[in-house]
């Protein structure tokens, strides 16, 4: 039973892995002389949705908030 | 007499509205979220794990390429060899921002002897056969001149052959030696001795490294993963990983002119972002960017409810 080490070996290898493999070739777009990754593309877009996020929703309005003191 | 615009007076402090704030609770839950953020996406993505490439990895891949350039460490015209500081004197080889060369400033702190550091050195450490004893004694009794047309014409002659045996030439002990070299490194001698530095702990990768880079496997495997310079390798990482998106200004120098041909590109481009990022710590005193803030009146879109609410009362007194 050669295959049989193998399998098991496999198999707990496949258990541990992560589910989403990012090691495969990468993806990049091309727009003249610029050359972006996908996967960098994707960073610098969720970082524009927490900049406009953090501008855009209200801030939490907790107890004791005073109205000033003067 | 001209007049003095007078300052408005500054406004009281204590006159402005005030809200709680748990700095502490902030703290604590950006942290948790943080981390459980980090724990998550590791679980989820992993992180880059290439193969690491190795002098062994690359005698064996590709032969041919490292006989070529290990022919060009014992000659001394390898890019190591004709660098300059911080590894070796060579004239007119450090890069200038102007008439200043920081890099001949700092001087040679690495000192890396090609031929003997990557060659013969290991060698000789190496168990010699009889044939590569009489080649190393060879090498050592001749000439510079000599030492230089032998490897010369076997670089030649290797190009030539593009792969397949070279023709037979003047060459001396060179074959030998190279030879014997791929050998150490294909059995994965060469890495372990390159690395010695006569410490414990074998943590300085310099000396392979450079040797490596000399050749063009790891170039090529460079190129296929787009971390080559001109490809804004600075910001990519290995497969569909994010990388260092921050750097983009840093590598986007490398893609436009004067820089792309330039061979002060290391040097120019570092000016210039030196001259920006003290452009970035100097806003609040550049007249014009000073007030960008105010132009573009983000801040009321923040406090937008303040705002409102000071325009209601406004209005209210009116």
């Amino acid at each position: 039973m050669a295959g049989h080490p193998h399998s098991v070996e496999e198999g707990a290898v496949r258990f541990v892995a992560a589910p989403v493999d990012l090691g495969g070739t990468g993806h990049y777009v091309h727009w003249g002389v610029v050359q972006l990754s996908v996967a960098n593309l994707v960073v610098i877009g969720l970082m524009l949705v927490v900049f406009v996020a953090a501008l855009l929703l209200p801030f939490p309005r907790g107890r004791g908030q005073g109205r000033g003191r003067g | 007499m001209k007049r003095r615009h007078r300052r408005p007076s500054a406004p009281d402090p204590a006159a402005f509205p005030t809200r709680t704030y748990d700095l502490l609770k902030e703290f604590t839950i950006a942290s948790a979220v943080v981390a459980l953020l980090t724990v998550g996406l590791a679980a989820v993505f992993s992180s880059p794990d290439v193969k690491p490439v190795t002098l062994a990895s690359w005698a064996r891949a590709d032969g041919t390429d490292f006989t070529a350039t290990a022919v060009t460490e014992l000659g001394g015209t390898s890019t190591t060899a004709t660098y300059g500081p911080p590894y070796n004197h060579t004239p007119d080889a450090a890069q200038k921002i102007g008439p200043v060369s920081l890099q001949n400033a700092a001087g040679v702190r690495i000192r890396v002897d090609t031929a003997n550091d990557f060659v013969l050195r290991p060698l000789r450490q190496a168990p010699e056969p009889p044939a590569v004893t009489a080649a190393l004694t060879t090498w050592t009794a001749a000439a510079p001149a000599r030492q230089r047309a032998w490897t010369s014409a076997y670089s030649d002659a290797l190009a030539k052959a593009n792969g397949a045996a070279p023709a037979r030439g003047d060459f001396g002990p060179v074959p030998v030696l190279v030879a014997r070299l791929r050998e150490l490194a294909r059995a994965g001698a060469l890495d372990g001795q390159l690395q010695a530095q006569g410490t414990f702990y074998q943590t300085d990768y310099t000396r392979p490294l450079l040797f490596l880079s000399d050749g063009s496997h790891l170039e090529s495997l460079a190129r296929a993963q787009h971390l080559k310079g001109d490809q804004w390798g600075m910001m990519n990482e290995t497969g569909n990983y994010p990388g260092q998106a921050w750097l983009w200004l840093y590598t986007f120098w490398y893609q436009i002119e004067p820089f792309k041909s330039s061979g002060n590109a290391d040097a120019l481009i570092w000016a210039v972002m030196a001259l920006l990022s003290l452009g970035l710590m100097l806003v609040p005193f550049i007249p014009g960017v000073r007030s960008l803030p105010r132009w573009t009146r983000v801040h009321r879109l923040i406090w937008r409810t303040y705002y409102r609410e000071q325009a209601v009362e406004r209005g209210r007194r009116a």
